[in-house]
């Protein structure tokens, strides 16, 4: 056998080997490798090589490498998954960096971090100032994570005493201009509906290359025709502004009644409306 | 516009709000904004009554502005 086809062998053959046996492994995230995930890839992707390359001599001898390099990470991550004890061997334990605001100098130094390290870090979460920092860790994977001050963390709904609506996934209709019939039905409709909203816009459904519904019905799309202005769905705001002007008429006709009855009938509808705008606005309004 | 009509256009614009609220309720997913959407088209309905018979009443002080 010529050695270019003993290698084309062996260089396929190993291939399609590897790739098996990398799957043993299990898919974790390449973007989050611990330096233990790092040494197995490399020293499997050095052994392969070397063997399709023909520098081990003995095929048997390169294979059990091979087999031992994938089989035990296999076994280890197995075994990590049930005993925490292997897990923080493995996968090492996440270091505390800065606590109560207080940078650790002796766990920075466990971790081989310099303090031009952990302010880089730190600078890329968008932390320029350590002291907005209430609590810092170094994940395993080498990553720094950080838990702001609480009044530098950004605003929420929450932090503000706002009612927000509740609001679901959005579903995709229409994709690529086909019509995905699964989401449609999964939010209860059809695609006789799809076509009386798009119809209502005036857009033949050919036209359409995204299209979703939100948690209330609406549609939103865009068009393969850039040139074509979709417009918005309102259907909320109008409903809001609607029962806004209501209530102000119902105001105005307390006003100009006369007859006792009549003004205290406009005055409770008034005020029934003020209580529901009240609670729709979270829903209608945000 | 006499104040009759103004109260039929309040109406009808209630009507439109009651039913938007309605389709929203029955297309949402969110048990908790279906019920308050439900509830708040009911409280919608009660003025819709109200308003209505305000207009009847309306109605029969000024027949010559009856009907639409």
């Amino acid at each position: 056998m010529p050695e270019w086809l003993n290698i084309l062998l062996r260089s396929t053959g190993l291939f399609i080997l590897t790739l098996l046996l990398v799957r043993l492994i299990g898919k974790r995230q390449t973007s989050r490798l611990t330096f233990f995930d790092l040494v197995t890839g490399i020293a499997i992707g050095v052994i392969a090589a070397a063997i399709s390359l023909n520098l081990v001599v003995n095929l048997a001898n390169g294979l059990i490498a091979l087999v031992v390099w994938t089989g035990f990470p296999a076994l280890i991550y197995l075994l990590s998954i049930k005993y925490k004890a292997v897990r923080d061997i493995v996968q090492g334990k996440e270091t505390v960096l800065i606590n109560h605001g207080k940078v650790l100098e002796d766990k920075l130094l466990e971790a081989r971090l310099t303090p031009e390290d952990l302010l880089s870090q730190l600078r890329k979460k968008n932390v320029f100032n350590f002291a907005d920092v209430e609590f810092a860790v170094l994940e395993p994977t080498g990553e720094v994570s950080a838990l702001l001050k609480k009044d530098k963390q950004p605003l929420t709904a929450k932090t503000t005493g706002l009612n927000v609506g509740q609001e679901s996934v959005p579903q995709t209709v229409i994709l690529d201009g086909i019509i995905m019939d699964e989401p449609l039905t999964a939010m209860g409709l059809n695609r006789r509906w799809l076509h009386t909203e798009l119809e209502k816009v005036g857009v033949a459904p050919e036209n359409v290359f995204i299209a979703q519904v939100d948690s209330v019905g609406q549609l939103y799309l865009d068009l393969f025709d850039d040139a074509i202005q979709v417009p918005k769905p309102k259907a909320k705001e109008l409903a809001f502004a609607t029962l806004k002007k209501c209530q102000a008429d119902c105001e105005l006709y307390a006003l100009g009644t006369k007859q006792p009855e009549a003004k205290e009938m406009y005055g409770k509808s008034s005020k029934i409306l003020s209580e529901v705008i009240e609670e729709l606005e979270p829903l209608l309004k945000r | 516009m006499t104040i009759s009509a103004q109260v039929k256009q309040t109406l009808a614009s209630l009507k439109v709000v009651q039913g938007t609220l309605e389709t929203f309720s029955s297309s949402g997913e969110k048990p908790e904004a279906k019920e308050i959407l439900s509830s708040n088209s009911q409280k919608i309905a009660i003025i819709i009554k109200d308003l209505e018979k305000r207009l009847s009443v309306l109605e029969f002080e000024e027949p010559q502005y009856k009907g639409f």
